[in-house]
């Protein structure tokens, strides 16, 4: 217990540093509110197949989870990470750290939430931002 | 090769059931509950399911006096579906999650037992995003709790101890249980939930006694599986039943699917003691992009007909093939018998999440009414009556559409024009009472990956009230089954997700997702009384008698997908939002809550209404 303690403050304090640094580089690239980098995409494809919304609502205003867009305003990425694969089943949350998809594109849907955490991205679909990508999604 | 032998076995076990039947009999002592309108003693009152009541002491024209008898807290803030039981003396009171059972003395409203399981937290997820549980069952002086980890559990009714238990499936695959057990003769019934998680729904019979597995009936797969008999298991075909023949499930999947076949059986459960024959209806095909799983899909989206001693199907009915929609078959299946043109029918009816009404013949499975029970109904034109099948309209077929295209204005939504929330019968008008749904939605399917225990839906939604009507997101109806006809409407702002109650008093009771118990004429849906729960309900009214009076009850406690349906419309799509209606509003009106809500006439009123009609 004291270890996670520690493990937890740490992570705070490494979460208050990232936050610093965000400003300049946010873990997302969007343009025009719904074309977004491919590690974004991916983020987003892996909010939409495991079906986040039934909890987290489709705009991640929150449903019988709680709301993603303000989580995200206080949540260090490494919070964010920790929840994501231990999760909460008390209160309903799975632990995805089961899921490769998840395992693979956690910190692309860190970057998705993030944005609309930020407004930067619009609710809803998202579309990769070049053909080369485009191309990539029809395989 | 298997059939044979079974058929063979299945001509002793008739013999052996009907020796029994005269022996002990096949259960008396709940036949007998059933039989004394002064206890509820099953989910719908009755085998046949038709949630009627011949209690009248509350009437048309006393009811309007009703006032709180007593009311209890089940302790749980999540949603409240089902209804209480009530044998003799006693009152069974069950939770959601973690599905507490409660033994309460009618006499001074104490409590006899409680039965508190420890159930491994994981299944929460497992269930998301609600944990309801529909009710317990009664029989051979036990009390039947399907938990949530699928653990079916039989308790002494008289001292809640366990009597024995039985494992019906596996949480770590993503199946649990919100349905509750059904008590016919000498079984009780169960089946699985996890449609959206690649589950693969089957029905399972267990002997009442000792917990023994007596059948499992699977809805997708061989025919073993399905107990089917490929030359005498029914289907409708071609305006005639006939054998549904070799491998009817197979033939209809590409590959290896079915194995992730979803049919899953979550509904209620109803029986004829005459006809030997359980019905129910089978969930959703695996996902929800159609596109991933050609073909019709079967036995998903079907009513069937089983024997209760083998578990052998006599007749099946697909009601929508190769579903698009999330139009899962599960809705109850009431058992009447209707005069139909010119002809007394032992008929079936089924109110699907599709929008659309059957009434069958529920002894031959013949198709004989179909029509929709909304107008706003547009994802088909109708069934053809011929082949038995919904012609699909274009425009609002995802599978046409194809992944990752939006196809909008689909009536009704995923949730149906009705859903779990059962329908009562009203034996004086032959009319149904049924709570609906008005509700559309936008469906974009999508490819997804099957993870064992991960949510396998692969569909995006939002819902809204249908368009261009009342701006309400429901309507209580009376419907016509003879004759597929809506008799009256009554519009609700919210989708009614709280079964119906009849009784002789010429009442019907429902519950709104408000809070509201409401009292309304059968004959014309004028309300004749209401009072506000805490909650929302989505709980089954349920009446009994105790010293001489009646009771009518309901939980108040919101959740289920009605519930998460509301808040889905916060900040959803506008277009249909606006309006008076839209689930956003819900929040205005209710919140969580978790109790039980018992009403009776003031003492005298009965006797003075009784003078006054004299």
């Amino acid at each position: 217990m004291k270890f996670w303690k520690l493990l937890m403050f740490s992570a705070l304090l490494t979460g208050a540093a990232v936050a610093a640094g965000a400003a300049d580089a946010a873990p997302y690239t969007v343009k025009e509110g719904n074309k977004v980098d491919q590690k974004t995409l991916m983020g987003w494809r892996t909010w939409r197949a495991l079906a986040c919304e039934r909890c987290h609502g489709a705009q991640q205003e929150g449903l019988v989870g709680p709301a993603l867009v303000e989580s995200l305003k206080k949540l260090t990425k490494e919070e964010f990470h920790q929840k994501v694969m231990n999760g909460n089943p008390e209160k309903g949350m799975p632990p995805f750290s089961v899921s490769k998809m998840v395992v693979d594109n956690w910190e692309g849907l860190y970057g998705y939430l993030k944005g609309r955490s930020d407004g930067k991205i619009k609710p809803g679909h998202v579309y990769p931002m070049d053909a080369s990508a485009q191309s990539a999604q029809k395989k | 090769m298997r059939y044979e032998y079974r058929s063979m076995w299945v001509g002793v076990a008739a013999v052996a059931a009907t020796v029994a039947s005269v022996t002990a009999g096949a259960d008396p002592d709940l036949e007998k509950r059933m039989g004394d309108p002064s206890n509820w003693a099953s989910q719908a009152g009755d085998y046949a399911n038709t949630r009627w009541s011949d209690l009248n002491q509350i009437n048309a024209s006393n009811v309007g006096r009703l006032q709180v008898a007593w009311t209890l807290s089940t302790g749980v803030l999540r949603g409240h579906e089902g209804s209480p039981l009530v044998i003799g003396d006693t009152m069974y009171i069950h939770t959601p999650f973690p599905n507490n059972v409660y033994a309460v003395n009618l006499k001074d409203q104490t409590y006899k037992w409680k039965y508190e399981p420890k159930q491994d937290a994981s299944v929460v997820p497992v269930m998301c995003c609600d944990t309801v549980n529909r009710g317990l069952a009664y029989g051979d002086g036990k009390i039947f709790l399907q938990q949530a980890d699928t653990t079916l559990v039989a308790l002494d009714a008289n001292t809640g101890k366990v009597v024995w238990t039985a494992k019906n499936g596996d949480p770590k695959i993503g199946e649990t249980n919100t349905n509750a057990p059904h008590v016919f003769k000498d079984k009780v019934i169960t089946g699985i939930s996890g449609g959206e998680f690649g589950v693969r729904g089957r029905v399972i019979a267990y002997n009442i006694k000792d917990g023994k597995k007596a059948w499992t009936g699977w809805s997708v797969g061989p025919d073993s599986d399905l107990l089917f008999d490929p030359q005498k298991t029914m289907t409708w075909t071609n305006g005639k039943m006939a054998p549904v023949g070799k491998d009817s499930s197979l033939k209809t999947w590409e590959g290896e699917q079915w194995k992730l076949g979803g049919g899953t059986t979550w509904g209620w459960y109803s029986y004829d003691p005459k006809l030997n024959l359980v019905y129910y209806g089978s969930g959703n095909p695996g996902t929800w992009n159609p596109s991933q799983r050609k073909g019709d899909n079967k036995w998903s989206m079907t009513i069937f007909a089983r024997d209760l001693d083998t578990g052998v199907a006599k007749w099946v009915y697909q009601m929508t093939p190769h579903d698009e929609w999330d139009f899962d078959g599960v809705n109850e299946v009431p058992l009447v018998d209707l005069d139909i043109k010119g002809k007394k029918v032992p008929a079936l009816v089924h109110f699907d999440r599709n929008g659309i009404a059957y009434t069958l013949n529920r002894e031959t499975g013949e198709l004989l009414v179909a029509q929709k029970y909304d107008p706003k109904v547009n994802w088909t034109s109708g069934v053809d009556m011929k082949t038995g099948r919904p012609t699909v309209v274009r425009q609002y077929s995802t599978d046409a559409a194809g992944p990752d295209v939006n196809v909008k204005d689909i009536c009704p939504a995923a949730l149906g024009t009705k859903d779990q929330q059962p329908v009562s019968f009203d034996k004086k008008s032959n009319l149904f009472m049924v709570p609906t749904n008005h509700v559309c939605m936008t469906y974009e399917p999508f490819q997804v990956e099957y993870v064992a225990g991960q949510p396998y839906v692969g569909a995006t939604l939002t819902m809204f009230p249908a368009p261009n009507s009342h701006g309400g997101m429901g309507n209580f109806i009376a419907w016509d089954a003879a004759n597929g006809k809506i008799v009256w409407s009554k519009p609700e702002r919210f989708s009614v997700w709280s079964g119906a109650l009849t009784t002789a008093g010429d009442v019907v009771f429902y519950g709104t997702l408000e809070g509201y118990i409401k009292a309304v004429s059968p004959k014309d849906g004028k309300e004749l009384w209401k009072f506000k729960t805490p909650s929302g309900i989505i709980g089954n009214v349920f009446t009994y008698q105790y010293g001489g009076k009646q009771y009518v009850g309901v939980y108040s406690g919101i959740g289920g997908w009605a519930g998460i349906g509301m808040a889905a419309g916060l900040t959803g799509n506008t277009e249909g939002l606006g309006a008076v209606g839209g689930y956003k509003d819900l929040a205005k009106y209710t919140t969580l809550g978790g109790s039980l809500f018992v009403f009776a006439l003031p003492d005298g009123a009965t006797g003075a209404t009784a003078m006054n009609q004299r």
